[in-house]
């Protein structure tokens, strides 16, 4: 006779198979792209039903904007833990620290990285406007934590996110997904050196 | 090449006695301009093969001759646009030759955000609606865009401190740019993408001048 099974919640019995099918999305959009990424294989290889998947998502588009959505947020906790330390005045440290989280999760998940970084802009109206929401994001928040001075370009912000954005796209496209972390001392530099200026224009 | 205004040049009706290559070269270069006209109106979903023959007044069978699909003739779309860009950054740059390296890009810089500003249906097929078209169009954009990172670090010069700047850099110089113009340009702000200029020359300058030589360059010219 065999001992009685724990008794997991439901809520984390649904948490955690969602959780399998927006990872299954995920490896599969970086195995194949996000076109031949198809449900009956996302459903295989996240061990649910059909049914469970379509109690869960809309469809395939609806599973992708979750699983970016999950991607993000989950790339979002790393920074912030990392930034937590750090005295809010102490603008440099705190974009360094957030960018070795942010290099730190693509290295360990580079699906998730993918699917953000490299699907996501050509998975469909959603999912474009979706990155581009995301990437308005960081500009704001760079904008927000940086100094103020005057002189500084307006679009500096915009040029700068869409610069590091275009590097680690780059790293992720290529696979050298483990080489990630090396780039901090040189995007760190990128980023926070045209603060540093004293002049005006 | 063609110029991607909103006029469309056209054979004769009929017979004309022009050689079935010439015709045929014609009819492609027609296509491919009728592409990218028909996507600045109505973006990359409502851009069918339909609109495409009728904008170049070529019959669909005709479109099936040059293209097998949309996408096919979206992608010589996408590369023509490229080479007319290509033609007109490295022609600024020739032209600024015995320049130095910061005259160069500044001359590089002018030339691509005038031509840009010019023909809208360009800008847009290169650097908004044209990504969204899926991930042959999305490839060719990002090599499109690293072709360009040569060109940057041609003579540039070590920053001030020593150590050359990394190659990364002149890529994130020029992603970011290529970004900062996509935003405007999907904004519908094309027309005023000159006006940008003073700050994409600066940012491109900074990584080897430093900012403040960098603004030094800028102000002056």
């Amino acid at each position: 006779m065999s001992a009685a099974r724990p008794q997991l919640s439901q809520d984390f019995v649904a948490a955690h198979k969602r959780r399998r099918m927006i990872d299954a999305m995920s490896e599969l959009c970086a195995e194949r792209g996000y076109e031949a990424a198809k449900i009956a294989d996302v459903v295989r290889h996240a061990h649910v039903a059909r049914k469970t998947l379509y109690d869960n998502f809309t469809g395939k588009e609806d599973l992708f904007l979750a699983a970016f959505d999950t991607a993000l947020a989950d790339a979002e906790v790393e920074i912030a833990a990392a930034c937590a330390g750090l005295p809010p005045t102490a603008w440099e440290a705190r974009t360094e620290a957030a960018l070795r989280a942010l290099l730190g999760f693509i290295a360990a998940h580079p699906a998730a990285a993918r699917l953000a970084l490299v699907e996501a802009p050509t998975a469909g109206p959603a999912a474009a406007a979706r990155y581009d929401a995301a990437i308005d994001g960081f500009i704001a928040r760079l904008r927000d934590a940086a100094p103020t001075a005057p002189g500084r370009p307006t679009t500096l912000e915009e040029a700068l996110v869409g610069g590091t954005v275009w590097i680690m796209h780059r790293q992720v496209r290529r696979g050298d997904i483990a080489k990630a972390p090396a780039l901090l001392p040189e995007l760190t530099e990128f980023i926070v050196s045209p603060y540093r200026s004293v002049g005006k224009r | 090449m063609p110029q991607f205004d909103a006029e469309m040049d056209r054979l004769p009706r009929g017979r004309h006695g022009l050689s079935p290559e010439f015709v045929a070269r014609n009819q492609r270069e027609r296509l491919i301009t009728a592409l990218i006209l028909t996507l600045d109106e109505v973006g990359y979903q409502k851009t069918t093969v339909s609109l495409i023959g009728a904008r170049a007044a070529v019959s669909k069978s005709d479109f099936y001759k040059h293209f097998r699909s949309k996408d096919e003739c979206f992608l010589a779309a996408y590369e023509a646009a490229v080479e007319r860009v290509r033609a007109v950054v490295l022609e600024a740059c020739a032209g600024a030759g015995s320049v130095d390296w910061p005259g160069r890009v500044r001359a590089a810089i002018v030339a691509l955000l005038e031509l840009l500003a010019a023909e809208p249906p360009l800008a847009g097929i290169l650097l908004a609606e044209g990504l969204r078209a899926g991930r042959d169009i999305h490839e060719r954009y990002r090599s499109a865009i690293e072709s360009f990172v040569p060109l940057l670090r041609e003579g540039a010069p070590d920053p001030p401190g020593g150590e050359p700047a990394p190659p990364a850099i002149d890529e994130a110089v020029v992603g970011g740019i290529a970004s900062l113009l996509g935003r405007r340009v999907a904004a519908g702000e094309t027309a005023s993408l000159t006006a940008l200029a003073p700050d994409v020359l600066e940012f491109a300058l900074a990584p080897h001048l430093g900012t403040e030589g960098a603004r030094r360059i800028v102000s002056a010219g």
